[in-house]
């Protein structure tokens, strides 16, 4: 029985041991993370944002989710940025420094007398990154709430799938940390960083309802972790611009993948393809004569994967492009009916996007117009020439021009019954009918889906 | 009751159709219920179009004798949701039917407050009788979608009646007090509390008459989106009770052609002033533009800002949005020929090729990943733009069954999808 009692023993004390080096462990990598607080300002609104971030270099530079801002909102919306330390109660200063178009993460700067408490995650990366198999062990960290000093918690998991989509990421049995923050190994070696969690189906039973189907997606933590092989080369592109740019742009709107059964009906063994469709007349991709219907089988002799699902090769091809700079080579070889081509399509400059598009909030008539963009006339199949006008970016509800049934992205093309040539003339006038206390209404033309509308605004 | 409301009762009847649908891919039958009312001595029957259209397979109908014959379609029209079935008279002389027909009122001189009384089928009760006014006598309502997809309305003002209209109660007559038709009921606000509404006589006697000549209407078109006026004749500078808003033009319409556009307001149609201030004026002037002949000069008197144009188009025939449709059993799916209407809406960029309506559960179509709203252009990399190009492809397939590599759009976005037996 001694004999027994001893192995008893034994065994509690390397349970004890190692619960001690996790937490030495987690100790030292808590200065990898924060979390940041922001405010999105929007015409009558204003969105507290809290986002957890991973610190990447001794400048104390922070990536937080792509997803923390929404796309159509620019830069200058954007403001307040504050750091928090895991569990600490003082307020540090960030500054924003941009999107990287690859990756989509925000990356943010710790104001200076933070950083030297900053320790890089690239800190715990090792010599080389570290290879994750199904099985493996990972943990990661979850923080609490602003009113629990987002007090960080542990979470560990084991990985239960590892697929290219098309990035290589592993999803675990279960949530392993929150999104945004890193992964590490049992031994404490920087794993991944966990993204945003998949949704996952449930059905949903109440009294008098039997089995609704929904889908519930954790917002605080997450089973998807992107791996370190994949994160570590993307660390570096931190934005020179606070527009994210250079962005490379090809100038192809609609991209579809070849799924393996048209793929064999058309002898591609074992590879896949991307159908090309809506090529923007004028983009790089029109200029080396790419056309509707091309599929592309490879680039740069690069065959297309075959990822699964299907709709992956076209993240794929997207990263391919996104990851070139403007001005770079890109050579496709697409298949045209039964003919291959090889084409070679020099990348151009992202065009303007929403979220740098000129806009201007009118009070009084509760509208934000904003300047037509390319990507306007694409979304409106406007021809080429017939362009001009301005878009509506923002309604405030129960406005005058909301009433007058006015609607958001509407494509405003006449003001008073004159064609309006661009943005600058837009706002001269609108300001002008605004100021004036005299007026009773104004008329717009206003173009939704090809067809148009004769508003009348009424002021009074 | 009067002797003339009497023979009224006689001359209604009770429609069971059996019709077909394409929804799901494959071609199914539904029966439905309505009525109907008699109106010659040859036993022509004047119902609603959404209850005997053209995918209806058999029509019966029930006499006040609570005798059955067999009837058959005649003619329709979706756009004043009426609908003309013949009565299979041979079968009557030999089993020694008889039946009364109706007699049309005048719906143009009824005035809000007149009692009138709605005979049909609510529910599948038949000869049910219900009471009211005449809530309104010139109600304009347009349905794009209204019926099977089809549009209804903007060529006719409706009468709008309180007597209680249900489901079924579809194609029956809303008479007055003498038990002439004013008016064929056609649909009500479900869950609104008597909020009816029927086609008035004055259209129906009209559209009815040729429907039994022609079996169709033949309507212009020049392609004119119109507006209301309302509060806006200060800003255009208009004489009192002059001009119709042009909202839209459908691009590459004749009106469109002629020049046109939105904003400007036409104030003359072939030298015929117009007045378009309000919602209820449009239909008229809508019907007088499809009443044109097709193919003729129409003159428009134009005001664009301070300037005055005249402008001519050459009318084409109005097509509905809905195109031919067919059902592909082999492969399950149901697909519908792109008409221009259809092709102007989505913004394509021209009617050929056909849109997916149905794809019937793990059959070719659904397992290809092809679903509905898509748009086949190409079959075996040949165009397909036409419904009988389709046809061909699928009768090889039937022939000697293997893969057809199929091309379709979704908003002008291409993607190739393969049918395998």
């Amino acid at each position: 029985m001694k004999f027994f009692r001893f192995i008893l023993i034994g065994l509690t004390l390397i349970g004890v041991s190692r619960a001690a080096d996790l937490s030495a462990l987690i100790q030292e990598r808590l200065a990898s993370i924060v979390t940041a607080d922001f405010v999105i300002q929007t015409e009558t609104d204003r969105h507290p944002v809290t986002v957890a971030g991973t610190v990447i270099d001794d400048q104390g530079t922070i990536i937080i989710p792509g997803s923390a801002i929404p796309s159509t909102i620019s830069p200058d919306q954007v403001s307040n940025f504050k750091l928090h330390r895991p569990g600490g109660t003082e307020e540090f200063a960030a500054t924003y420094l941009g999107q990287d178009a690859l990756s989509g993460w925000h990356f943010l700067q710790a104001e200076e007398r933070l950083r030297h408490e900053l320790v890089p995650i690239t800190r715990f990366a090792g010599e080389s990154p570290v290879t994750t198999r199904l099985g493996d062990e990972l943990w990661g960290i979850g923080l609490r709430g602003k009113d629990e000093d987002f007090n960080p918690y542990v979470l560990t998991s084991h990985v239960a799938l590892i697929a290219k989509l098309p990035n290589e990421t592993a999803v675990l049995a279960q949530d392993v940390a929150g999104p945004g923050l890193p992964v590490f190994t049992p031994s404490g070696q920087f794993a991944g960083l966990a993204q945003n969690s998949y949704g996952q189906n449930f059905l949903l039973y109440s009294r008098g309802q039997n089995g609704t189907p929904v889908m519930l997606l954790n917002v605080e933590e997450s089973s998807v972790v992107l791996l370190a092989n994949e994160v570590l080369p993307r660390l570096k592109r931190i934005p020179t611009s606070v527009s994210g740019r250079p962005i490379a742009w090809i100038g192809v709107y609609g991209l579809q993948p070849v799924d393996p059964e048209v793929a064999k009906f058309i002898k591609l063994e074992k590879q896949s393809g991307v159908v090309l469709s809506d090529i923007m007349a004028g983009s790089p991709a029109a200029q080396a004569g790419l056309q509707d219907r091309d599929i592309i089988l490879a680039i740069d002799g690069r065959p297309l994967p075959r990822l699964k699902p299907d709709q992956v090769v076209i993240s794929y091809a997207g990263e391919e492009i996104a990851r070139r700079r403007p001005g770079d080579f890109m050579t496709l070889s697409v298949l045209r009916g039964t003919e291959r081509h090889e084409i070679k399509v020099t990348l151009g400059d992202e065009p303007k996007m929403i979220r740098e598009a000129s806009r201007h909030y009118f009070e009084k008539l509760g509208l934000t117009i904003r300047e037509f963009l390319k990507y306007d006339g694409m979304v409106n199949r406007s021809v080429p020439g017939e362009e001009g006008g301005v878009v509506v970016h923002f309604l405030k509800p129960n406005s005058l021009a909301d009433t007058a049934g006015l609607q958001m992205s509407d494509w405003i093309r006449e003001i008073d019954g004159v064609p309006v040539k661009d943005y600058a003339e837009a706002i001269e006038k609108l300001s002008a009918i605004e100021s004036d206390k005299t007026r009773g209404d104004f008329v717009l033309l206003a173009s939704r889906g090809g067809e148009t509308k004769v508003l009348r605004i009424k002021l009074k | 009751m009067n002797r003339g409301f009497n023979r009224l009762l006689d001359a209604v009847v009770r429609i069971d159709v059996r019709e077909t649908t394409l929804e799901d891919g494959v071609q199914r039958i539904v029966s439905g219920i309505g009525s109907g009312v008699i109106i010659s001595e040859d036993g022509i029957i004047l119902t609603n179009a959404h209850v005997a259209s053209t995918l209806a397979v058999e029509i019966s109908v029930t006499l006040a004798s609570l005798e059955r014959v067999n009837a058959r379609l005649v003619g329709w029209d979706h756009w004043t949701d009426l609908a003309v079935i013949r009565i299979d008279v041979a079968d009557l002389r030999r089993r020694n039917l008889k039946f009364t027909y109706a007699e049309f009122g005048d719906s143009t001189v009824l005035t809000p407050g007149e009692t009138v009384y709605a005979v049909g089928t609510p529910y599948g009760l038949t000869r049910t009788v219900t009471r009211g006014i005449i809530s309104n006598n010139n109600r304009p309502f347009e349905d794009p979608r209204g019926i099977h997809g089809f549009e209804v309305g903007m060529f006719n003002n409706w009468l709008q009646t309180d007597a209680a209209i249900n489901p079924g109660n579809s194609g029956g007559p809303l008479v007055t007090e003498d038990g002439r038709v004013v008016g064929i009921n056609s649909r009500a606000y479900i869950g609104a509390d008597n909020l009816g509404f029927a086609i008035p006589s004055s259209i129906a006697q009209r559209v009815s008459t040729t429907l039994v000549k022609q079996g169709s209407i033949t309507r212009s078109y020049l392609g004119i989106v119109p507006g209301v006026l309302q509060d806006l004749e200060r800003f255009y500078s208009l004489a009192s009770n002059t001009g119709m808003l042009v909202n839209s033009v459908d691009p590459g319409s004749p009106a469109a052609r002629a020049g046109l556009r939105p904003g400007d307001i036409v104030l003359s149609l072939n030298g015929q002033k117009i007045d378009g201030r309000f919602p209820e004026q449009l239909p008229p002037i809508q019907n007088a533009i499809a009443d044109l002949p097709v193919g003729s000069t129409v003159k428009l008197g134009v005001k664009r800002g301070a300037q005055l144009l005249n402008l001519s188009a050459l009318s084409e025939k109005l097509e509905s949005r809905v195109g031919e449709e067919w059902a592909f059993e082999k492969w399950g799916l149901s697909v519908r020929r792109v008409s221009r209407a259809y092709a102007r809406e989505n913004q394509l960029t021209d009617d050929s090729g056909v849109l997916v309506i149905g794809v019937q559960s793990g059959y070719p179509a659904a397992l290809s990943g092809i679903a509905v709203g898509d748009i086949i252009t190409k079959a075996d990399g040949e165009p397909i733009s036409t419904m009988s190009h389709l046809k061909e492809h699928y009768q090889r397939y039937v022939d000697t069954p293997a893969p057809v590599l199929i091309e379709a759009q979704r908003n002008r976005r291409i993607a190739l999808y393969v049918f395998k037996p």
